[in-house]
């Protein structure tokens, strides 16, 4: 039940100029579970978030020290193929990111990238991702349409079954809702919840009492450090550290 | 009360010289369009697209090979500037995007923008004409397209860079190696804007006369050899305009007119891209 989907060991992390944004950070995320990342802004957790599909790699001069093990290799390594490792690690940013493009060719996009040409096989697994992430129903009618056409919601969880689609093994949440109305924001946060049986789910929210609902393990930072992580019902009820329970009753951030 | 006074008599003199100012540069357009369709559009008749020139002095004929030769030239110069300025907009935009080399190349483009086109003329002249012995079409194209270039590089860098980052890390994200983001993501969101700029391209090499002078020069016969001298609009209502024959005028007037026209729809076509694609929002 409880095995390690990723695991964090000793990470730094420097933007180019050595600006020092991750200090000896470790972190267990389990599989199947919902992983919250909270902090106050420029703690460092977009940064963390970010270093689990090396995202960091398309600017010069980012810089990373120690591990992530994931599947027994440490994917910060220079031989690790981004290309493959950003297939089994999806990630979905704040502001919804539609292609210029239609519908459906959003979503076949990652599959195209895979190398599926068959017009029967793209049909079904975009159909099946737009299934899995609850936008089917609404767009079914309207697969060859600009995906501008739909709403901020429609559109961010058009994005999610997008990385759904290549069938990633982790899904990483950028702050996923912060644009979003609070129907929208209900919808992609029962999708998260819903999401664990077959993906792990790291999110990182501004949004605390987000974090409460949808998470099952939630990491604090402050300043480029963990300060602490365990289980969401803990950190939020009788964290051990006094940062936290400051940060968590809102004395600060 | 005496401010608003003050104010008010300050706003109606800086109207009064801005509309001014609007209303001399609308006379001139009008009046030089209106000049050019009052004098072309009596001289316009099938021959002038169907025949060659008739010899110098006799009445008749047309502008055949000039029409063909411009569109020749234009499309050779469109061929051969417009993959150059697109892939050094897109080099500029993306992978040089932020280092010192992109700066300096956006700097001496927007130079090059404003470069006299006789200069570029003569340039090729001593490049692609002298070295060859005679007049050619190619050195025409090479000379317009020399034009068109700068222009095209300047619209796609803009154009790539007001594409959100975000959409580029999304595809990243899935795993898209650079060139497929670029190709399949980026172009797809700044086509409307690049075409927009294709298209105010050609117009500008299309109403140039001065390289042309000194590349493809002119030819009275019809020709679609673009290792000879090959004839042009422009080059045509230069030389027509200047001759003896009222004839030649008339049919400068035509050709000008027709140009204009090409010229003008071009640039109304650009203008509905953008609206149509960025107008919505």
């Amino acid at each position: 039940m409880t095995e390690i989907a990723l695991e964090v060991k000793k990470l730094d992390f420097y933007y180019s100029g050595e600006v020092h944004a991750l200090k000896n950070i470790n972190l267990p995320v389990y599989k199947n579970t919902v992983t919250a990342l909270i902090g106050p802004s420029g703690c460092g957790k977009t940064t963390l978030l970010r270093c689990f599909n090396r995202m960091h790699d398309l600017y010069p001069g980012n810089r990373y020290n120690g591990e992530i093990i994931f599947k027994g290799k440490n994917i910060l390594s220079k031989d690790i193929d981004l290309i493959d490792l950003r297939s089994r690690i999806g990630m979905v940013f704040q502001k919804p990111t539609p292609f210029p493009m239609s519908i459906f060719d959003n979503i076949a996009y990652g599959l195209k990238l895979r190398g599926i040409k068959g017009r029967t096989e793209l049909s079904e697994r975009v159909e099946k991702a737009l299934r899995h992430a609850a936008l089917w129903d609404e767009v079914k009618d309207k697969l060859n349409e600009s995906a501008y056409a739909l709403s901020g919601g429609q559109q961010q969880r058009l994005v999610i079954a997008r990385a759904l689609a290549v069938e990633p093994e982790v899904l990483l949440f950028d702050e996923p809702t912060s644009a979003l109305d609070p129907i929208s924001t209900a919808k992609i946060e029962e999708l998260a919840v819903r999401l664990k049986e077959d993906v792990t789910v790291i999110i990182v929210t501004h949004n605390m009492q987000q974090a409460a609902r949808i998470s099952d393990w939630t990491g604090f930072l402050m300043l480029g450090e963990l300060i602490e992580f365990d289980k969401t019902d803990k950190i939020f009820t009788n964290p051990s550290q006094k940062l936290t329970e400051d940060y968590i009753t809102g004395r600060f951030g | 009360m005496d401010i608003v006074r003050k104010r008010k008599i300050e706003s109606f003199v800086a109207l009064t010289l801005s509309t001014l100012a609007a209303m001399s540069g609308l006379f001139w357009l009008v009046f030089i369009l209106g000049d050019v369709l009052i004098h072309g559009i009596g001289a316009l008749n099938l021959g002038l697209f169907l025949e060659d020139p008739a010899p110098p002095g006799i009445e008749g004929g047309g502008l055949r090979n000039a029409f063909v030769g411009q569109l020749l030239i234009t499309l050779c110069a469109t061929i051969i500037g417009v993959p150059l300025g697109v892939l050094g907009g897109t080099f500029l935009a993306e992978y040089a995007r932020g280092r010192k080399i992109a700066r300096i190349i956006s700097i001496l483009s927007d130079i090059m923008v404003s470069v006299p086109s006789i200069v570029v003329g003569t340039f090729i002249y001593a490049v692609l004409v002298k070295p060859l012995g005679h007049f050619n079409g190619w050195a025409g194209a090479v000379a317009l397209a020399i034009i068109m270039v700068p222009v095209v590089l300047r619209t796609t860098e803009d154009m790539l860079t007001l594409v959100p980052w975000t959409l580029r890390e999304a595809a990243f994200a899935l795993g898209a190696p650079y060139y497929k983001v670029i190709i399949q993501v980026v172009y797809r969101g700044a086509a409307a804007g690049i075409l927009t700029g294709i298209l105010l391209s050609i117009a500008r090499v299309a109403g140039e006369t001065a390289p042309l002078l000194f590349t493809s020069f002119n030819n009275s016969f019809f020709s679609v050899n673009m290792n000879e001298p090959i004839s042009s609009l422009t080059v045509t209502i230069f030389q027509y305009a200047m001759g003896p024959y009222d004839s030649w005028h008339a049919q400068a007037w035509a050709a000008s007119l027709i140009i204009t026209i090409f010229i003008l729809m071009l640039t109304i076509a650009g203008r509905l891209i953008i609206r149509w694609r960025y107008g919505k929002r």
